[in-house]
């Protein structure tokens, strides 16, 4: 307990501690919303006389509200307080806790563990899981890439403005599990569980230096034993000394194709469990539903190599010369 | 306007209450922002504050104090005295002050009458004879414009001047008139000003002595400083006081110019000299503060150091730790947090500090404790295995030159292949021009081997001094078997401090089958042969008397327990009976560092009489015949000890080692040891030998040229913590748990100090709860014999041993006459020079402490060395050191003090060694190298009758102390033979002695006063004889020059003449 004390109350981890609070909050404060606008909606259909008048586009409202309210002053002004709330916060915050500084850095004694800032902790944390490229370049692009597209993939016409979960079913649930799930958690095992070494210390241990772990961590080519002694009879003489590479590039795309196939039947049976998702699903073009399924597939992707590696001990699935995945 | 429906709660729910409670944190906020940033951030501001408040009050009581004591002195006799000179000279000055005051004053007002016009006219001429110096020479022009100067000077203008007698005169005066009126008045106006200056030195010389009596007399500060100091204390300009410690041409920023920021002095006030000065101390009950624990306005408490480091340049922080930058909080200006690596040396460590910058200093002022941490890392054999830079490194040295030497050898041999090759490829050559070349190279290259003959030979001499400089702390093991009870050296591993609790070994963790493999192997590789002389049995009772005399105490003790006497420098000699061999001690203590065979470094063995016989030699080897008769290089003929040859004679030396062997425990009793001649434990236990480093310590062989086993210590204090391997102690050193379970002090020790003070306490300690089941994978380094004060010493000392962090100029590496004294220190106190001399003012020798020479026996001490650069010649200290008894055929006696008991040993000193030593002492008494005797004026004939009936006169019967060489006479000297003085002394020196003997060595036999001051010259105070009425001269300088022509028949005519030595005859 000594040692999770230390990690919470270092400087550096305030945002994160306040996360740990803030979220669980905010996500019942949304849902008990939606549910009360839900109920409103409900109200609203099931009501013949209203039924009509309630054009889905509307916001869902109340008999004796305003259909539409002025920015100024209705919303300027809670805006006005928030930043009010917020500057007091901001300067209590830097008046009691000052910057986390260190002594000058020394190249030749890293500090260690040696840790991002909190916010990029989850992208250090995937650097276990995938390779530099894949985790460093290639996800951060296509998690930037993902949330660009949204607006562009999003062919439910309800839900804008207002708080809901009938009518985002799908929006919600992807939003929780990609960003609550995967990202912020992977932000707290980076700041409470990797200790010295990166190595995985349960909040009641200390996190000693001097720690030794036993792990071995094969690819999964290695299980199967591939070294490319079958494909060296194929190959072209020249070609020979690079076959295990080949076999092992070769193999890789397997494991991989069929979990892309499988994830694609998930997505999609996800896509079309209900009357009001199917609907949604019809209104969506072709290039729409190929561009949903990538960043879904490959979402998904990331659970799935944690699970493989920390229960199965495998260390890429595809290795190639380039980039292993 | 939207209609309003009061159901909406977006438009009808007011936020007013919200906004008003945030509005009003928001205000609280801010001012809460300004206070931190006024008070919060600068805890400084307050500490001035009170500091000027607590100071002024301190001052102001004072004042009134201080004033009181002046008035005191200012009433005193001899103070209104000098006033009254004062008062007089003033007095004899006013009337002509006056008039020169009068005429001054004339003068001024007519100066300023004539000022402006003649500014005019000399401005309108001289710009006319610029406008002439333009014109071409010889040309109408410049003529014309000639004329117009000479028409501007002759040109008149009114003035109206003052005179002497107060009327106005009215004149018209052209340029020139005026320019030499105006010349004339400023002449007499300077010649006022210097005769007042005249006229009143007499009154101003009498004010500076009145002035000097006042100093003189007055304790502390004046009121008027004091004064002074309040005015600044209360003008209080409330700011930080920086200090930049920055290399010279260091840029504004500090990036990678290695410079400091130090802003100490912002709260510790009292440090300060503009507020506090130097002379005056401050202590927290000055100022009514002694209750308050954050007080820090107490002035420095070793102002001495201030004077040397001006805390203007050094600032604080770089002597004692911590962050000189941090100003805002008392946690991190003190550096005692996680992340600053130098933290404020705690009170017990903080001379740390000087060994940062006094790293190369043996011997550093001020610093006990660090000088004896350095002593102790030397003495106890640290240096064994620690390599530490400026420590001894003869091994290294001597690795070093013996490579050179082989690669030289090498070298030369390919040059006396390839010579024979180039002259037969010359008698080949196609043509002349190409023969010559040739044969030239080849000659080039003859003349090159010679060359590298003579570099050869000079490595050899630099080995030699290097062999005869190399010092082992133990003892050396070859000698093994020729000296030591074999049984003995098992028990000895095993129970190394219970057998001798004060010795130098460390204690090492071994298991019974290492002691025996060791023990096996040191005793199978000992040197057998040639045997010792069989000695006569030695008279213990005299042994013992001689013991005490000869000066053995200096370094060695004696007793046990509560009755341990004498030196800490070498072993307790107790318990020697118990394990030596008694025809070796006789051998030991005849000259310890006579050796059974000669080591040569070449062929890396021990060579015996047959290496000698097969050159026709016979087996003689020392320090004259030092060349190894195989390869000619120089040999180790000495015993690696710092012990010194006493001179004694065989017969002493029996008696002396006769007392020693009787010195053991009844009950002594050591299991016999067969296992000792197995000589399958001998490979066994070298590997054990070489893991441990024992050659480190001991001369062992097959390991002479082994490396020192441990980490190097330069810069261990600045190693970063995670560098130090807590192991299993991490976690309680953070939280304060000491591996004792117990609760440490001062909480945290997961710092240096902590580490170390741990390490040495118990160097196993971060072995604790380590699986460990092969004792060769244990933590090595054995455990040392030292107390609590000592570790407080080595820490201390490892503490200060950092990386160069400071601008290089800061660093104490002089290059004149300091830096021989730096040199000096660490030969003195590697022989133990101190333990029988006095060096340092202030410093005490152990044989001054030992109850045999308390009271009137001070006498038989050996003499205090605090002036001996100017007591001696250079020249003759050289030769003196070399060989302290003067002579080669007389040994068993001292050189100069032949009535002294203790023995100046001789230590066989290298050359370089004794130049050290020579330059040090010259510089200790600022004494200027190289060294010209004075010419002394010779005597004339009345003058020397004069010299030798006050050398003979009752008063001063000279010869009765002082020796003669004439032994019946020598038997009650207590004094040097005046034949020496010539050689021997400067004469400057030894007039100073003779006139105040008691100032240059307190406590000497040699009588004071034995002149009196009388006008301009030093007389013998005493009854003169007849013949002095015509002497004008000083006596003193006469009995210098009469002592340093005198010759052996005119001192034993003295002899016969002194009333008091004659009687002896």
């Amino acid at each position: 307990m000594h040692q999770l004390w230390e990690i919470a109350s270092q400087p550096d981890n305030v945002p994160i501690v306040a996360l740990l609070f803030l979220m669980p909050f905010y996500i019942w404060y949304a849902f008990r919303q939606a549910v009360q606008t839900d109920k409103l909606i409900l109200q609203l259909e099931t009501n013949p006389a209203l039924a009509k008048t309630h054009h889905r586009k509307v916001f869902p409202w109340k008999a004796g509200w305003d259909r539409e309210v002025h920015v100024w002053p209705y919303l300027m002004r809670i805006e006005f307080l928030v930043a009010i709330i917020v500057t007091v916060i901001l300067m209590i915050w830097s008046i009691t806790l000052n910057a986390p500084l260190e002594e000058p850095a020394n190249p030749n004694l890293t500090m260690n563990p040696a840790k991002a800032p909190w916010y990029f902790l989850g992208l250090q944390e995937m650097l276990v899981y995938f390779d530099p490229w894949i985790a460093g370049v290639v996800m951060p692009t296509l998690i930037i890439g993902g949330l660009m597209v949204i607006p562009y993939i999003d062919a439910n016409p309800l839900g804008n403005g207002y708080y809901t979960y009938r009518q985002r079913r799908f929006a919600i649930w992807t939003f929780l599990f990609g960003f609550i799930f995967l990202w912020v958690l992977m932000i707290v095992i980076g700041t409470f569980i990797r200790g010295p070494g990166w190595m995985w210390f349960w909040p009641s241990q200390t996190w000693d230096h001097n720690r030794l772990e036993f792990a071995v961590n094969r690819n999964l080519d290695q299980i199967f034993g591939i070294d490319g002694s079958w494909l060296a009879h194929v190959l072209p003489q020249s070609w020979r000394g690079g076959a295990a590479i080949w076999a092992r590039t070769i193999f890789g795309i397997f494991p991989l194709g069929v979990y892309a196939v499988l994830a694609a039947f998930f997505v999609h049976w996800l896509c079309v469990r209900t009357e009001f998702s199917r609907k949604i699903y019809q209104r969506m073009s072709l290039v729409q539903i190929v561009t949903l399924q990538i960043f879904m597939v490959t979402m998904l992707s990331l659970p799935v190599k944690i699970l493989l590696r920390l229960l199965f001990r495998i260390k890429y699935i595809w290795v190639t010369p380039w980039f292993s995945v | 306007m939207p209609e309003t429906h009061s159901d909406d709660p977006v438009q009808s729910r007011s936020m007013s209450g919200a906004l008003l409670i945030s509005a009003f944190l928001l205000m609280l906020t801010v001012a809460w922002s300004l206070y931190d940033e006024f008070y919060g951030l600068r805890p400084w501001r307050s500490y001035q504050r009170e500091f000027a408040n607590v100071y002024a009050k301190y001052l102001r009581k004072k004042m009134p104090e201080q004033r009181d004591r002046e008035k005191v002195i200012r009433s005193s006799a001899e103070y209104q005295q000098l006033k009254q000179i004062v008062d007089n000279a003033e007095e004899a000055a006013k009337p002509r002050l006056r008039e020169i005051d009068r005429e001054s004053a004339y003068l001024d007002k007519r100066l300023a009458a004539i000022q402006d016009t003649f500014t005019t006219a000399r401005g309108k001429v001289t710009a006319l004879i610029y406008e002439a110096e333009l014109a071409p020479l010889d040309s109408a022009s410049r003529k014309s414009r000639l004329e117009e100067v000479d028409k501007a000077k002759r040109e008149t203008y009114a003035l109206e001047l003052p005179t002497a007698d107060a009327r106005v005169e009215k004149l018209k005066w052209n340029f020139t008139q005026i320019d030499s009126e105006f010349t004339t008045l400023k002449a007499r106006k300077a010649a006022l000003v210097a005769e007042r200056g005249d006229v009143l030195k007499a009154a101003k010389d009498a004010r500076e002595k009145r002035d000097a009596y006042f100093q003189e007399k007055m304790e502390g500060l004046t009121a008027d400083q004091l004064g002074g100091l309040l005015r600044a204390a209360e003008g209080l300009d409330v700011s930080i006081h920086q200090v930049n410690v920055n290399p010279t041409n260091a840029g504004l920023n500090n990036f990678g110019s290695g410079g400091l920021v130090d802003r100490c002095q912002s709260c510790h006030m009292g440090t300060d000299s503009k507020f506090v000065p130097l002379a005056m101390t401050l202590t927290k009950k000055d100022l009514g503060l002694e209750r308050s624990k954050d007080a820090p306005f107490t002035s420095h408490p070793e102002p001495e150091l201030l004077k040397i480091h001006d805390p203007e340049k050094f600032g604080c922080s770089p002597c004692h730790g911590g962050n000189g930058r941090a100003i805002d909080s008392v946690e991190k200006g003190h550096g005692r947090y996680e992340h600053w690596l130098w933290p404020l040396h705690y009170a017990e460590n903080y001379q740390a500090g000087c060994q940062t910058c006094h790293a190369a200093d043996m011997v550093t002022e001020h610093a006990p404790v660090l000088n004896h941490g350095k002593e102790l890392f030397r003495s106890r054999g640290c240096i064994g295995c620690h390599k530490f830079e400026g420590f001894d490194d003869q091994p290294e040295r001597l690795l070093a030159t013996r490579q050179q030497i082989l690669q030289i050898e090498k070298q030369k041999k390919e040059y006396e292949i390839e010579i024979p090759r180039l002259n037969r490829q010359a008698d080949q050559a196609p043509d002349n021009e190409t023969a010559q070349k040739l044969n030239g190279q080849a000659t080039n290259l003859a003349v090159r081997i010679s060359g590298m003959d003579a570099k050869v030979e000079q490595l050899d001499r630099k080995s030699r001094s290097l062999l005869r400089e190399d010092k082992k702390v133990g003892p050396d093991l070859k000698e093994v078997r020729m000296k030591i009870r074999k049984e003995w050296i098992p028990y000895w591993l095993g129970h190394t401090h219970e057998f001798r609790p004060t010795t130098k070994m460390p204690q090492f963790r071994l298991e019974p089958d290492q002691i025996q493999a060791i023990a096996a192997f040191i005793w199978q590789s000992g040197v057998a042969g040639p045997g010792l002389t069989k000695q006569q049995p030695g008279n213990a009772a005299h042994g013992k008397d001689l013991l005490q005399t000869r000066g053995c105490l200096a370094c060695h003790s004696i007793g046990e327990g509560s009755n341990v006497l004498g030196g800490t420098f070498a072993a307790n000699l107790s318990r020697v009976g118990e394990k030596d061999n008694y025809d070796y001690l006789v051998r030991w203590v005849h000259n310890p560092r006579e050796r059974t065979r000669p080591y040569c470094p070449f062929e890396k063995r021990d060579l015996g009489p047959e290496d000698y016989a097969k050159h026709g030699l016979p087996f003689l080897f020392d320090l004259d015949h030092s060349k190894c008769p195989n390869d000619g290089h120089p040999l180790q003929v000495q015993q690696p000890t710092v012990m010194p040859n006493l001179r004694l004679s065989i017969e002493d030396a029996r008696d002396v080692a006769g007392y020693l062997i009787t010195l053991k425990h009844s009950d002594a009793n050591y299991d016999a040891a067969s296992f000792m001649d197995d000589p399958k434990l001998k490979g066994a236990g070298l590997k054990l030998v070489k893991f441990y480093g024992c050659a480190g310590c001991h001369e062992i062989s097959g390991l002479e040229d082994e490396s020192r086993i441990g980490t190097e210590l330069t810069t261990e204090g600045s190693k970063p913590i995670e560098r130090l391997d807590f192991a299993r102690l991490t976690e309680d050193a953070q939280r304060g748990v000491l591996p004792d379970e117990k609760k440490a002090p001062r909480g945290s020790w997961y710092d240096q100090k902590g580490f170390f003070e741990q390490k040495l306490k118990n160097p196993a300690v971060y072995d604790k709860e380590k699986y460990r089941p092969n004792p060769l994978d244990r933590l090595k380094m054995p455990k040392p014999n030292v107390t609590d004060t000592d570790i407080t010493a080595l820490v201390t000392f490892l503490l200060g041993s950092v990386d160069q962090q400071l601008p290089r100029e800061y660093y104490y590496k002089p290059a004149d006459a300091r830096r021989d004294i730096q040199e000096g220190w660490w030969i003195v106190t590697k022989y133990n020079c101190v333990g029988c001399h006095q060096v340092r003012i202030g410093q005490q020798s152990v044989l001054q402490t030992l109850p045999q020479y308390q009271g009137d026996n001070k006498i038989g001490l050996p003499p205090v060395l605090t002036s001996e650069g100017a007591r001696v010649d250079p020249a003759w200290l050289q030769r003196f050191l070399a060989n302290p008894a003067l002579s080669t055929t007389d040994t068993n006696r001292n050189g100069v003090r032949s009535y002294l008991q203790v023995r100046m040993p001789t230590f066989s000193l290298s050359d370089e060694e004794i130049q050290k030593l020579v330059r040090f002492f010259a510089a200790a008494s600022s004494q200027e190298s190289p060294y010209v005797p004075p010419k002394l004026d010779t005597l004339t004939d009345a003058e020397r009758t004069l010299a030798r009936q006050l050398f003979t006169s009752p008063a001063a019967p000279c010869l009765k102390c002082h020796a003669t060489g004439n032994p019946a006479h020598d038997k009650t000297a207590t004094a040097p033979n005046f034949l020496l003085a010539r050689n021997r002394l400067k004469p400057a020196w030894t007039n100073r002695w003779i006139l105040d003997p008691a100032r240059i060595a307190p406590g000497t036999a040699m009588p004071s006063g034995l002149f009196r001051r009388e006008g301009e010259r030093w007389i013998f105070n005493g009854p003169l004889p007849a013949v002095a009425k015509s002497f004008t001269g000083d006596y003193s300088d006469l009995l210098v020059r009469y002592m340093f022509q005198l010759t052996p028949e005119e001192q034993r005519m003295l002899l016969s003449r002194t009333p008091a030595a004659a009687g002896s005859k």
